[in-house]
């Protein structure tokens, strides 16, 4: 026990004194943030500041077109109408987009008793993100014109192409019924799913390599000497899953301080709001914890039957297969995350930990599936660790060779 | 009651016998020397020892009792393929080492500390292992498995990479350890450091047992019949019937005299031509004993 203690603490110090965690720790978030900033940005800056020309021989309907386009409030385009327009203003028109004065110039021909054509020019072809807002605001301008033609009202007119918006509610296990957003809960579970996955296999994945690296360093000779293979592998698992904790905590400490801030309430409000629910909370790090030690010793299973580095990421890919498997079955998840099969995938110990979190997005299980799926998982981390304890236990002994059944049995009587 | 005691052990790989039927008894205040020819079957007799890997057949005794981890925690192991943890500083790995033998971290700080200061490498205990140089490591190797005061220090090739000048030290070190009645267990090829350290030997050839026993023993079944000439003159004495073998270095001749050769003959075959500062009848070295028994050509 003493000797699992220490060689525990000999791999979380190293790894967490080591540059490769700091990087990670803050180069991940950041590298994330700066993504999801990156592109947050930008979305908001396409199509924006445009100056756009509309011309026809409508007025009315050129000017519900700015109208539709001012109103765009990611759009922000400047529009110039030039209404009624004749062949020739249209050709002046068209000579500044060539010049760049303009950005674009939507040409809009109405004729009684027929729908209207429109033409919409601009110099970059792939600007259609401000094609889409100009085809939008001319659709919506076009019907709001044949509504108010037809003798509704303005406001009346607007609300209808504007549509309806539905809010949703959620029936919750005591009866309370309470208001949610499906898009926002969607993003949390897939979010946390992620995270989910990605440490266990990232810690699972650095427990097998620091076991070849000890296997091909021959220092497994020294520490045979002193410690038993047991202890070695126990004192891995536990120090690197620690490292794996400490990056975790790190990260949601940095989460929940961003969160609190001025700046992310501002923006995280109404369809962004996300609520971490206390069961969230205190499951996460419990299925981290089963998930790690259910990849980690089965990687350490296989890292102790290879020889090299390059042998053992051969076969990664297969050990990493529940993992794909779990965000395969997304869709069938969010569809129905009571169905047989969701309910199943949440039982089955491989896919359990990301599948329960992605159900758990939509709604919270009945604690008897936490438990169950818990306790399945904790009796195949048994399973696993019996049997990786004993390919360990062999396979850093026999360097080149493959281990007989006779000496496995003569190594379990030693033990 | 010897310290280790292997009883007809045997050690097979695949079809290939490692280990064939050796046995062998190291007592206390002994050192013992491992002999043989790479691949014949030393380190597979050490690790056994060391429980790294079971007999197929025969047994091993640790102090008095049949094989126990526990009983590893009063033995030193330096192995022949070394390991340190690269990225950690010497001090905090000596530390680590000797806590998992039971140590007190600031024992294990204070015993590392006095043994870099005596194997001189008290500079470097705040260095990462991954900036020492291979002697340097092997020095740390070194303390590793002696700070936890162990009863039986088994090292597999400790002197292989060393300068001289430290290759002297260790050799120094293992003395001071024996006479303080630890015994000792070294396999090596250095034939020069078995004869000036070992009190006995096991030559191994094929996984088995050719020759084994006290130094002084062995070298006394052999016949004195080596003889060391400084001379000054003609060398025509070294053309003797009596002479199988001779080598000259500008007056220092190395002979090997025929079986049953004469060498009061010599020596007046020698006087008559030559002016001799030196004749000595030497035994034969360790190495040509080793050479012999190995190739199959035991005058003994």
């Amino acid at each position: 026990m003493r000797n699992m203690l220490l060689i525990a603490r000999r791999e979380y110090l190293e790894q967490v004194r080591g540059r490769a965690f700091k990087t990670t720790t803050i180069g991940l978030p950041a590298i994330f943030a700066l993504i999801v900033g990156v592109g947050y940005l930008s979305n908001l800056g396409l199509g924006a500041n445009r100056q756009v020309a509309v011309a026809s021989n409508d007025p009315l309907l050129a000017g519900q077109i700015r109208q539709k386009l001012a109103g765009d409030k990611d759009a922000k385009a400047r529009v110039i109408v030039a209404a009624p327009a004749t062949p020739q203003d249209r050709a002046l028109l068209l000579n500044k987009v060539k010049d760049g004065t303009l950005d674009g110039l939507l040409w809009v021909d109405t004729a009684t008793g027929k729908l209207p054509t429109a033409t919409y020019t601009s110099q970059s072809a792939g600007d259609f993100i401000t094609a889409a807002r100009v085809k939008s605001a001319l659709n919506h301008a076009i019907i709001d014109e044949r509504l108010i033609g037809g003798g509704m009202q303005q406001g009346s007119a607007d609300a209808l192409v504007n549509g309806t918006s539905v809010a949703t509610y959620q029936v919750k296990m005591d009866g309370s019924v309470l208001k949610t957003n499906a898009e926002a809960s969607f993003w949390k579970g897939y979010v946390m799913a992620i995270l989910l996955s990605m440490t266990t296999m990232i810690y699972g994945m650095n427990v097998a390599r620091s076991i070849i690296q000890e296997k091909t360093s021959r220092i497994f000779e020294v520490m045979l000497a002193i410690a038993s293979p047991s202890d070695m592998l126990a004192g891995k698992l536990i120090g690197v899953g620690a490292v794996g904790l400490t990056q975790i905590a790190i990260w949601l400490v940095a989460a929940a301080a961003i969160l609190v801030s001025p700046f992310a309430g501002a923006i995280l409000t109404g369809e962004l709001a996300v609520h971490i629910t206390w069961t969230e909370a205190i499951l996460f790090p419990v299925y981290f914890v089963l998930g790690y030690l259910l990849y980690s010793s089965l990687f350490a299973g296989l890292a102790a039957t290879c020889e090299t580095e390059q042998e053992l990421q051969m076969y990664t890919p297969l050990a990493a297969a529940p993992t794909w498997l779990s965000f395969a079955l997304i869709m069938l998840v969010i569809n129905d995350s009571n169905s047989f099969w969701s309910v199943a995938a949440s039982f089955f110990p491989p896919t359990a930990p990301v599948i329960m979190f992605l159900r758990m997005a939509a709604e919270i299980p009945p604690a008897w599936q936490f438990a169950v799926s818990i306790g399945l998982l904790t009796l195949s981390i048994w399973a696993v660790l019996w049997f990786s304890t004993r390919l360990y236990r062999i396979g850093i002994l026999m360097y080149g060779k493959r281990a007989t059944v006779p000496e496995l049995l003569r190594w379990l009587r030693y033990s | 009651m010897p310290v280790v005691e292997l009883a007809q052990v045997t050690k097979t790989y695949e079809s290939k016998v490692a280990v064939d039927h050796l046995s062998l008894s190291i007592e206390a205040g002994q050192m013992f020397g491992l002999l043989g020819p790479n691949g014949t079957g030393k380190t597979s007799s050490i690790r056994m020892m060391m429980g790294i890997t079971l007999p197929d057949t025969g047994s091993i005794t640790l102090f008095g009792k049949p094989f126990e981890r526990a009983s590893l925690k009063r033995v030193g192991y330096l192995p022949e393929e070394r390991g340190l943890y690269k990225k950690m500083k010497v001090i905090e790995q000596l530390i680590f080492f000797g806590e998992l033998h039971g140590l007190h971290e600031a024992e294990a700080r204070s015993r590392a500390t006095d043994w870099a200061r005596r194997l001189d490498i008290d500079d470097s205990l705040h260095k990462k292992t991954e900036e020492l140089s291979k002697g340097m490591q092997q020095k740390i190797q070194f303390i590793g498995s002696l700070l936890h005061d162990p009863a039986l220090i088994i090292m597999d090739e400790p002197f292989s990479g060393l300068d001289p000048v430290n290759a002297k030290l260790l050799e120094q070190t293992l003395l001071a350890l024996k006479d303080q009645g630890k015994a000792i267990v070294f396999s090596t090829h250095r034939m020069d450091q078995v004869e000036k350290l070992c009190d006995s030997i096991c030559l191994i050839d094929k996984g088995q047992a050719v020759l084994a026993g006290k130094v002084r023993e062995i070298k006394s079944r052999y016949e004195r019949n080596h003889v060391m000439v400084e001379f000054e003159g003609s060398e025509a004495f070294l053309q003797s019937a009596e002479v199988a073998e001779a080598k000259n270095f500008s007056g220092h001749a190395e002979i090997r005299l025929r079986p049953h050769g004469n060498a009061q003959k010599l020596l007046r075959e020698a006087s008559a031509c030559a002016t001799i500062y030196r004749f000595e009848l030497v035994e034969p070295s360790l190495e040509e004993i080793f050479i012999q028994t190995v190739g199959g050509k035991v005058d003994a």
